[in-house]
């Protein structure tokens, strides 16, 4: 008896143990977790496409850290239970080792993963030697991706346009990371020659794409007579050029809508760069070297022009102007650019609905490209041929470089030949190239061009938080407290010798005054495209009040139509507040019409501001044209392809032998209990003996 | 869990019920009837069993105690369904062709406790095998691989037992005899809450414990539907 209670007691125990640890939980959470990371997506061009793709139902791979190159091996040679996923750190993604999995297979190889440990990284650079090859001038000299000497970027492996038959996924954060290699080294992580037969640690990675081949194919696919469920395959690469003038344009009247009549003696001096950057990778990128910088001079530039040029009616010419164009979409084959030469030329910029008069290139009396300013020591002054015009520019620019009064010790060398970088100009100098063509651009220094790794320390940005106003024009003397080799200097230092240079252009007169441009601008201009878009800069910018930034840098990839194009936004905004003129008298009710416009200031007050800027499409002619030639080269093709989602998750991959072992279970359980019902039914009537005489075929 | 697995499990749980409803229930519709019948006075109790979770909003995360009623519920519906089949027992004769299922009063009980096994088996089973599409098993974060073979495995238990104790339920009403009553409510309930040790993962345990519960039931319900060892002696050397 008292064993009995013995065992009772222990049964309740246990009962009230489990009752106390059972809890509802869903089995599925049990299985997976979900890994957050960015995806690498197709893009595709004319005649191929690029990029990545999972299968339909989600690659599945089994996790394998790669830490040295020999770990890859394994994975090469006859992997024991394919197909395998490598975790690969940045300094192993190379183009040798990328091209080995791909020929690996599908089969062996399912997935790659890049996972953010930089700490061996020397350089990553996923473009062409020659960016953009194909859409500029087309000569030998102009870019030879043979010879990293006169490439355009030497650390270049082109993997950005590459066809990867795997999804690659970046998984940038850490604490990601660790479930991932946690997950390795408790299942997968020993005796590897039994991996065949126990349960291992996988991902599965989902990105379908929807378009393949080519632009040419999918867009057809799109329009397709019989496409009725109307889905889309892919769209072109789309975003908006910003631009503004320096001097407030007048609006033409309604009447004058007639070309010949809109066609005006004004001239423009064209300053532009680049808005948008690239990268592999789904959302990450910011472009902080090959592209912010040059923005960031353009901004200056407009600002330190706008603060110090007399009024227009004073200039020695009163048609000239200063046209700021920063065009979208230039990392892919010149979208912006192109499209902005296309519209020119058909008379068609402004677009009607700004109501100002057309701009043609007989308006335009030379154009100055802000190209990539890497190393600011040795910034050249590009052009095709050595006119008077480059001549002059050349000896302003480097009058004020080296002046002693402002202490830039800054060397502005030339050079005039076909040798010339891929910067917008080349859009221009492909459709004449007599087009008066300056760029200014440095020798490349970038090894992390258009990647991921383009971001605030590649640039070396630390932000000063001055709180100061960036609007107000310091002495060349008040550095505001940033070293001399800061970002912010080099910035203050570039943008106050352009600015100079073309005012001596405009005006006739060398610029003798003390004023530069102010480092904190640039420090709050690199915060808010690099850190953070809730910044000082960008409310100042903004309509009093209105809802504040993501707490994260604007993404600056060119993207689709309606696609987030806060780089542009963020872009026309900064512009317009820095290019406008402060109208004290009006009050805010009557600031409502464009081109008044209302903006918070430094202060945030709000202000009533006359301002000039305005977007233009940035949307290759490639898709306007009927009938284009999608192989011809002639404009940029690039289409974006449409996915439903990303997502991964890690999980275990039960092994064959214990899938083959349940699923035979299962088989033999179900033929025994066939033909045992079978027998029993059959002879029920033996069995169950005490039924009544009736009921003895009872189970018929 | 993957498709091989699936169809183990699948099999594994159902194969021997499948056998069953083959060749004892398909060939009389007036038993498919029954069998369906009893399904649905299942689900009513589940719904009960649900309405009383979801209104003891302090309690939901107590498993046990919406087990207890769980079982309380079913036992409930198992004698009403009880009452509603022998009362309905006069009409049942007049429609059937078949007059075995109302000759014999253990073919109703055995029938009814088939189909309270299978939707109960069902609700158990389903619930694990819709989160399991996709590639992945069991064992990442907790949990072995074993997990979807044993849920399988109890599912089985379960429908069996159903079966076992319907036919014991039933016949104890008819005599009077409490004990088997006590014992049909006890068990079930004993190995409801034995299941819950599955959340430590004592799957040989409560496996072991289950079928060894269910084996006994059997031997019950084989006694109490006329068998004698007498007569499986026959049965096996073919007499």
């Amino acid at each position: 008896m008292e064993k009995r209670v013995h065992a009772a007691a222990i049964w309740l125990l246990m009962l009230l143990h489990g009752a106390a640890f059972a809890q509802g939980e869903r089995t599925r959470d049990k299985m997976y977790q979900p890994i957050v990371g960015a995806g690498c997506f197709r893009r595709l061009n004319g005649t191929h496409q690029t990029g990545c793709s999972s299968t339909h139902a989600g690659s599945v791979g089994v996790l394998h850290l790669i830490n040295v190159e020999a770990d890859l091996e394994f994975l090469l040679a006859s992997p024991p239970s394919p197909p395998y996923a490598p975790m690969i750190p940045p300094h192993l993604f190379t183009r040798r080792n990328l091209l080995r999995l791909i020929e690996a297979g599908p089969s062996n190889i399912s997935v790659v993963l890049l996972i953010n440990k930089p700490e061996k990284m020397k350089q990553f650079s996923h473009e062409l030697n020659c960016p953009n090859q194909y859409s500029s001038l087309n000569n030998s000299e102009t870019c030879d991706a043979s010879n990293p000497a006169t490439s355009w970027n030497p650390w270049g492996t082109g993997l950005l346009h590459e066809d990867f038959p795997f999804p690659i996924y970046y998984i940038a954060d850490t604490e990601e990371i660790s479930k991932l290699e946690k997950c390795f080294l408790k299942f997968n992580n020993f005796n590897y020659e039994t991996h065949a037969l126990r349960s291992l640690c996988a991902i599965e990675v989902k990105s379908f794409m929807s378009a393949a081949v080519s632009s040419e194919v999918c867009i057809r696919r799109t329009r397709f007579i019989n496409n009725l469920s109307g889905s889309k395959y892919c769209d072109p690469l789309e975003g908006r050029n910003v631009y503004a003038t320096v001097y407030p344009r007048n609006v033409s009247s309604v009447e004058a809508e007639e070309t010949e009549l809109a066609i005006t003696s004004e001239k423009f001096i064209l300053v532009t760069c680049r808005l948008d950057t690239a990268s592999m990778f789904d959302g990450v990128g910011l472009g902080a070297m090959d592209s912010l910088v040059g923005l960031s001079i353009l901004t200056q530039v407009a600002h330190l022009l706008r603060e110090l040029l007399p009024p227009q009616s004073s200039l020695p010419d009163n048609r000239r102007n200063v046209l700021f164009v920063t065009f979208n979409g230039e990392s892919y084959d010149y979208i912006g650019s192109q499209r902005f030469v296309y519209d020119v030329e058909r008379f068609a910029f402004p677009k009607s609905s700004a109501r100002r008069n057309l701009i043609t290139f007989d308006n335009i009396e030379f154009m100055l490209d802000i190209g990539t300013l890497d190393d600011i020591a040795n910034i050249k002054l590009h052009a095709l041929s050595g006119t008077p015009l480059a001549q002059k520019l050349l000896q302003q620019l480097n009058n004020y470089a080296q002046s002693p009064r402002y202490g830039f010790n800054l060397n502005i060398q030339s050079e005039m030949s076909y040798h010339i970088p891929p910067t917008s100009a080349q859009s221009f100098l492909r459709r004449d190239p007599k087009f008066p063509a300056l760029i200014l651009n440095a020798k490349p220094a970038n090894k992390y061009y258009h990647s991921i790794y383009d971001d605030a320390d590649n640039v070396v940005f630390n932000y000063g938080n001055t709180s100061q106003d960036f609007t107000l024009l310091p002495d060349v003397g008040d550095t505001k407290n940033f070293k001399a080799d800061s970002l912010q200097m080099k910035v203050r230092n570039v943008s106050s010798i352009v600015a100079m240079a073309l005012y001596e252009t405009l005006t006739g007169k060398e610029y003798t005054g003390s004023k530069v441009a102010n480092p904190v601008l640039a420090d709050e201009f690199f915060y808010c495209f690099l850190l953070s878009a809730d910044c000082p800069l960008f409310k100042a910018a903004s309509y009093p009040g209105s809802p504040k930034g993501l707490p994260m840098p604007p993404m600056r990839y060119v993207s689709v139509l309606g696609g987030p194009q806060e780089s542009s936004g963020w872009t026309y905004r900064v512009l317009g507040y820095l290019l406008s003129q402060k109208q004290p008298k009006i009050p805010k009710d009557n600031c409502t019409i464009l081109p008044l416009h209302y903006f918070a200031g430094f202060n945030g007050v709000g202000e009533c501001r006359l301002t000039t800027q305005n977007y233009s499409s940035a949307l290759s002619p490639a898709f306007l044209i009927d009938d284009y030639d999608w192989r011809s080269g002639n404009y940029s093709t690039w289409t974006e392809s449409t996915w439903s989602l990303f997502s991964a998750r890690i999980f275990l991959r039960p092994s064959n032998v214990h899938q083959v072992t349940t699923l035979s279970v299962g088989i033999v359980v179900l033929i025994v209990s066939f033909c045992v019902v079978y027998i029993i039914s059959s002879r029920s009537e033996v069995l169950f003996e005490d039924l009544p005489a009736s009921n003895a075929a009872l189970f018929g | 869990m993957t498709l091989p697995e699936f169809f183990g499990c699948t099999f594994i749980a159902f194969g021997p019920p499948f056998a069953l409803f083959v060749f004892t229930i398909a060939n009389d519709p007036l038993r498919i009837i029954i069998l369906i019948a009893a399904a649905f006075f299942w689900l009513l109790s589940l719904l009960l069993s649900s309405l009383l979770w979801f209104a003891m909003i302090p309690l939901r995360d107590v498993l046990a105690f919406g087990v207890f009623f769980s079982v309380v519920f079913q036992e409930c519906f198992r004698y009403i369904i009880y009452r509603i089949l022998r009362s309905t027992e006069q009409g049942l004769q007049a429609v059937a062709e078949d007059t075995r299922v109302t000759d014999n009063k253990h073919i109703l009980s055995y029938v009814s406790g088939l189909g309270f096994g299978i939707i109960s088996g069902m609700f158990a089973l389903v619930n694990v095998l819709a989160d399991m599409s996709g590639p992945g098993t069991m064992g990442l974060q907790s949990g072995t691989e074993l997990f979807f073979v044993t849920s399988a495995a109890q599912a089985l238990s379960i429908i069996l037992l159903h079966t076992f104790w319907s036919v014991i339920f039933f016949n104890a009403c008819d005599t009077n005899n409490y004990l088997h009553i006590a014992y049909v409510v006890g068990s079930h309930l004993f190995v409801s809450l034995l299941t819950l040790l599955n959340a430590s993962e004592l799957y040989t345990a409560t496996l072991l414990t289950n079928y060894i519960i269910t084996i006994l039931t059997g031997l019950l319900a084989f006694r109490v539907a006329g068998g004698t060892s007498r007569s499986f002696k026959k049965f096996v050397t073919c007499q």
